[in-house]
């Protein structure tokens, strides 16, 4: 199956679906320790949710982190 | 000089944005001299990986520590009320706060927000129990709207975003002010100079947001400095009664006993 984190495509050969918190980990390590949150398809995945929400083929996950604004 | 918003007392009438100084420790000596106590922000798609976002957030964090301030995060970028909702939803989970400077944009050439796309999004969050301050256009009806769904604070446009043109439409700002006496209303985006924000207090406005003129000023120490006191005197200007123009010249010094007066 194929995802895209922040348009970043990753491509998952062996699986149909996985946690959002092992997509989170292809992208980067050390999660727990940065200040950032998520969105799939546009909705948001709440921090204690990454363990029970999947991702499917073809899912789009965000991950924003603060930065300066107006 | 003490702002409320949603009950939270504040000591500056000035709120203030983190984007666009020249550096970070000029962007923090301009947040202090600006006395302001609410500073804005935003999220964008970053690599936690990527290790300055954390650090500007650790720095924003110290400054509203240092200024014993509020953040206010935006939903700058959206163009749905879906995609403010879920940035709203992002950032409360981020900053800790139900606080939403409401941006839905409309228009990307002068980026307008959305009026429609703004009330259902302001709708949406309020009943998600945020503490929504929408920012609009200086429409009478949109604002009133916006306070009958439950928005306590309004903060309808001078101008388009970063133009630095100032009131466009002071006729509407002023009749805002007017048939809306009960709501807070804070003047955001378009503010140039100083005498904007002071015109904007001297109407009764509650207070003024802004981030460029400050922050693309040639010295946004000083400029910072110049709003905080723009923003007074015009707060004092309307408490103390600002006199009624007149269609005719009135002679200030006395004409009793005008020198070299003859009749004529």
């Amino acid at each position: 199956m194929n995802i895209h984190i922040n348009g970043q495509s990753y491509s998952l050969n062996h699986e149909s679906k996985i946690t959002v918190s092992a997509a989170l980990a292809l992208y980067f390590i050390e999660p727990q320790q940065s200040t950032f949150a998520v969105a799939v398809n546009g909705d948001f995945v709440s921090r204690e949710d990454y363990e029970n929400t999947h991702v499917i083929n073809g899912d789009s996950i965000d991950v924003l982190l603060p930065i300066q604004g107006g | 000089m003490s702002l409320t918003l949603y009950g939270q007392k504040l000591d500056s009438r000035l709120l203030i944005g983190s984007a666009l100084y020249p550096s970070p420790e000029i962007m923090k000596q301009a947040i202090i001299a600006s006395g302001s106590q609410v500073i804005t922000l935003s999220l964008k798609r970053q690599n936690p990986a990527e290790k300055s976002g954390q650090k500007i957030w650790q720095y924003l964090q110290s400054i509203v520590k240092q200024v014993d301030g509020y953040l206010l995060p935006n939903t700058a970028g959206c163009k749905t009320a879906k995609e403010a909702v879920t940035l709203a939803k992002m950032s409360k989970e981020i900053f800790q706060t139900d606080w939403i400077k409401l941006e839905v944009i409309g228009d990307d050439y002068n980026l307008q927000p959305d009026p429609i796309e703004l009330l259902n999004a302001t709708e949406q969050l309020l009943n998600d129990g945020f503490k929504v301050l929408p920012y609009c256009t200086d429409d009478l009806v949109l604002c009133q709207r916006l306070y009958d769904l439950g928005c306590q604070v309004i903060m309808p446009w001078a101008s388009p975003i970063g133009t630095g043109k100032g009131l466009m439409n002071p006729y509407n700002l002023e009749t805002i002010r007017l048939r809306l006496p009960q709501a807070t209303l804070i003047l955001d985006a378009g503010i140039g100079k100083p005498s904007d924000a002071c015109l904007a207090m001297e109407m009764g406005y509650d207070g003024v947001l802004l981030n460029s003129a400050i922050a693309l000023a040639d010295n946004p120490i000083l400029m910072a400095k110049a709003f905080s006191q723009a923003l007074q005197a015009g707060e004092q200007g309307y408490i103390a009664g600002i006199m009624e123009q007149r269609q005719t010249a009135h002679p200030s010094t006395p004409t009793l006993d005008t020198p070299f007066w003859h009749q004529q």
